[in-house]
């Protein structure tokens, strides 16, 4: 097959160079395809020899005792739609001993407002830790009738500060770090509490999954019925997420290699994030950074550790479904990975990290630093020369492999985990229709994803630094 | 050339596997669908036999319903006590229940023998293949069975049970506490007499002091002497000071005034946190002192302190609260007004 603006009789020495172009998108792609592939083997060995899952009542009779006190630290800034369901949800939580401190971190609208006037709170007065840092403190807020909860007023800050200030506050060991707008399954504390419960002395943080509520219903701040969502974009979001947390994060977990805990979701002991300074300030990438810097802290000082995922927890969270909001997601997550990236460079293949600075290191560099440079040169430029007569079709078929096929199985592959070892969609054509949009992402969806990243590499150039709001529909209520 | 299509065809073939598979469980998943009704059916035919009637007049059940009988057993066992959780359970062995579960003993999972360890150990009869599990291959069903054991009067000996918990890997889980304080509700001295084993981890030892500390006074004297001598312990001191300060006896009052002054800032905030517990009024001078810690959990264990002691150390938070060091005004201030909300 030819075209007609095909170069005649291209000389040598331009074949040559558009091979080596072709060559090198054709490798990267493939050695990231190769990590995934083994990440999926370490998952599926994770969740086989996993311990055996308990019922939340087992769960609950055996740790009662000895389960260690939690604070819920849950960071609010303009959620006056959600934040009385989502504090309600929290306060609900099946756990024997926990504390869910709410931070309202200077929100515009009606946040604290709502909380007061809802929970008959007042302002009280509280002893508390300056370790880390963060804005002032405005106030704090209390009921005797609701002593597990906490509303303290901040200025505004940030997330990550507005998580420091929640550290300072907490009195237990550990702490959760959760967004406001989230929905915790009601045993999800008893689960992620897991390996801290088994190794007390090593575990410093663990990560739980987190799925997508968008379709599903609401009732009393807990998801009452799981549906798929309509929208395509929510959709390839369900896919997406399961690749991450049930391939990638479950795999890395198991190689003790995970670079990034959701800020979403995570357990964390308080003494170590408070020998590290907290959250770091002025990045948009505070939770894959504060997991480097624990790396860092416990490698430099050569103690043994642990940091784990456990595949069980869920936590719910509404996600982007406009094509504007997602992008900012997206160029906000690729920025806070090059911002960490390029912080902690100095581990990257660094033998004194250990796995952390070979595999971690390994794949932060692979997917999230060269990954969407290559691959959308890779778009441009295979087609292009292919067209003009400088690549055989060969190449052509060896790119399409690397970026769409090898996709494909890998996402179905997932898809077959899940459904192995986990069997969370109650029916089976909503298993089928993932598996659908699974080969449909490929078309379309990822060369914009792809292109959503290549800003954030623009704007992690130009330091652009915001929050970058995200617009809250609310749950859907049944 | 031939690499490159190699590359092409592997990938193809790959995902034609990879739906393939699904495509399986997908099936199998419509299948087990229409199991799950037959499965709810089941449910509803065997609620009523397990709830009322004389155990004499049950037949055993075929293969099919009892795996549904066993589930629905354990459910309701885990919502009732006393007599009718007896009646319940004797309803169950007349069905069959406990042989299916002794043969789930042998079952190649780890999760089916957890869960069979946990239901027998509700049965009276079935302390032997309980006891069996503690040989287990896997350490969540050797502590699983451990625990069920531990609440029995006829338990095997708490050193026994440690050296089959530690076979293969040692066990650190905290649930060490909850196994070594039921032991301790049948057999005290036996506990205390893991503290002097020397071949025993310190993380067992520990187990065992916490679940001691639980017993009231009674092993203040050994707990105190344990935590003064565990200096070159810096990770376990912390520990066993807030273990005595459970016991709340004054027989531990000495090591805990010691423990105010170590140079470790977890041991003082422990002590001070110990001080609170077993409402050292002498101490109030120590703790006093303590307000202007360089580290902040010691400077909150010892105002929290204060406030427990009762009026002497509230004095002494109020005395505080006027002092020009803003660390120390600041502890105590704010202790006072927790205090007051």
């Amino acid at each position: 097959m030819t075209f007609d603006f095909a170069i005649p009789d291209p000389a040598g020495w331009m074949v040559a160079s558009a091979e080596a172009i072709a060559l090198v998108v054709i490798v990267a792609g493939l050695l990231q395809i190769v990590f995934y592939f083994v990440l999926l083997l370490y998952a599926g060995a994770a969740l086989g020899t996993r311990p055996p899952v308990a019922r939340s009542a087992t769960l609950w009779r055996r740790y009662s005792e000895q389960a260690p006190a939690i604070s819920v630290l849950a960071p609010a800034f303009n959620e006056e739609l959600t934040i009385v369901e989502s504090t309600r949800s929290l306060l609900a939580l099946q756990y024997p001993d926990f504390e869910v401190i709410v931070i309202n971190d200077g929100s515009k609208d009606g946040t604290l407002a709502r909380l007061v006037s809802e929970f008959g709170l007042e302002q009280v007065d509280r002893f508390v830790d300056r370790s880390v840092e963060h804005a002032p403190i405005r106030g704090f807020y209390a009921s005797p009738r609701l002593p597990r909860l906490l509303v303290v007023d901040k200025e505004n800050g940030g997330k990550a500060d507005a998580l420091n200030a929640g550290i300072n506050c907490t009195r237990t060991a550990l702490f959760c770090a959760i967004d406001a707008d989230s929905i915790l399954e009601s045993d999800a504390l008893l689960r992620v509490v897991r390996p801290f419960i088994d190794e007390p002395d090593l575990t410093i943080a663990a990560g739980g999954t987190i799925r997508i509520a968008n379709g599903c219903k609401v009732d009393s701040g807990r998801i009452s019925d799981i549906k798929l969502p309509r929208n395509f974009l929510a959709l390839v979001q369900i896919v997406e997420y399961l690749r991450a947390f049930l391939m990638a994060r479950v795999g890395l977990g198991k190689m003790q290699a995970l670079t990034v805990i959701s800020g979403a979701f995570g357990l964390f002991r308080r003494r170590q994030v408070v020998e590290v300074g907290g959250y770091s300030h002025g990045t948009v990438g505070e939770d894959m950074e504060l997991v480097l810097k624990l790396h860092r802290l416990m490698r430099e000082a050569k103690r043994d550790y642990r940091i784990d995922f456990i595949a069980e927890p869920v936590c719910w969270t509404e996600c982007p479904d406009t094509l504007s909001v997602l992008g900012r997601q997206r160029a906000r997550w690729q920025r806070g990975a090059l911002e960490c990236f390029v912080k902690h460079k100095d581990m990257l293949f660094n033998p004194r990290y250990g796995r952390i600075g070979i595999v971690g290191f390994g794949h932060i560099l692979l997917v999230d630093v060269l990954g969407p440079l290559l691959e959308v040169l890779g778009y441009i430029l295979v087609p292009l020369l292919w067209a003009l007569g400088l690549l055989a079709l060969p190449w052509l078929l060896a790119f399409l492999a690397v970026t769409f096929m090898f996709g494909v199985s890998l996402s179905i592959a997932t898809l077959v985990l899940e459904e192995i070892q986990l069997r969370r969609f109650p029916k089976a054509r909503e298993l089928a229709m993932l598996a659908v949009i699974a080969v449909l992402e490929n078309f379309g969806y990822r060369q914009l994803s792809n292109l959503w990243r290549l800003q954030g590499w623009w704007q992690f150039i130009r330091k652009q630094q915001s929050w970058g709001t995200m617009t809250r529909k609310g749950f859907s209520t049944s | 050339m031939t690499t490159l299509r190699d590359l092409w065809e592997v990938s193809l073939a790959l995902c034609l596997l990879a739906m393939a598979a699904l495509l399986l469980l997908l099936l199998a998943r419509v299948l087990s669908a229409r199991l799950f009704d037959r499965t709810s059916a089941s449910r509803r035919r065997l609620l009523p036999l397990l709830l009322d009637g004389d155990p004499a007049e049950l037949e055993p059940l075929g293969k099919r319903e009892l795996q549904t009988a066993a589930d629905l057993t354990v459910e309701i066992a885990e919502m009732t006590r006393g007599s009718e959780r007896e009646a319940l359970l004797a309803r169950a062995t007349a069905l069959g229940v406990t042989d299916l579960l002794i043969v789930q003993l042998r079952s190649g999972k780890a999760q089916s023998r957890l869960n069979a360890v946990e239901a027998l150990s509700m049965f009276e009869g079935s302390h032997d293949h309980v006891t069996g599990a503690l040989d287990d291959r896997n350490p969540d069903v050797r502590l699983t069975a451990a625990l069920a054991l531990a609440q029995h009067a006829n338990a095997p000996a708490p050193l026994d049970i440690v050296n089959k918990l530690n076979v293969g890997a040692e066990e650190n889980s905290l649930l060490l506490v909850s196994l070594m304080v039921d032991l301790a509700e049948t057999d005290s001295e036996a506990v205390a007499g893991l503290l002097f084993e020397k071949d025993l981890s310190y993380r067992v030892k520990v187990a065992a002091m916490d679940a001691l500390s639980q017993r009231g006074g009674e092993y203040a004297p050994l707990l105190a002497h344990m935590a003064r001598d565990s200096g070159n312990e810096p990770d376990l001191q912390p520990r066993m000071f807030r273990a005595l300060g459970r016991t709340g006896h004054p027989a531990g009052a000495e090591a805990i005034m010691e423990g105010l002054l170590s140079d470790n800032w977890t041991v003082r905030a422990a002590a001070a946190e110990a001080v609170g517990n077993t409402r050292l009024v002498a101490a109030a001078d120590r703790l006093s002192a303590l307000l202007n810690d360089p580290h902040y959990w010691v400077r909150y264990r010892a105002s929290e302190a204060l406030l427990r002691i009762g009026a002497r150390g509230v004095s002494a938070l109020r005395d505080a609260s006027q002092s020009e060091d803003p660390i120390v005004r600041s502890a105590a201030s704010k202790m006072l007004a927790e205090g007051r909300a």
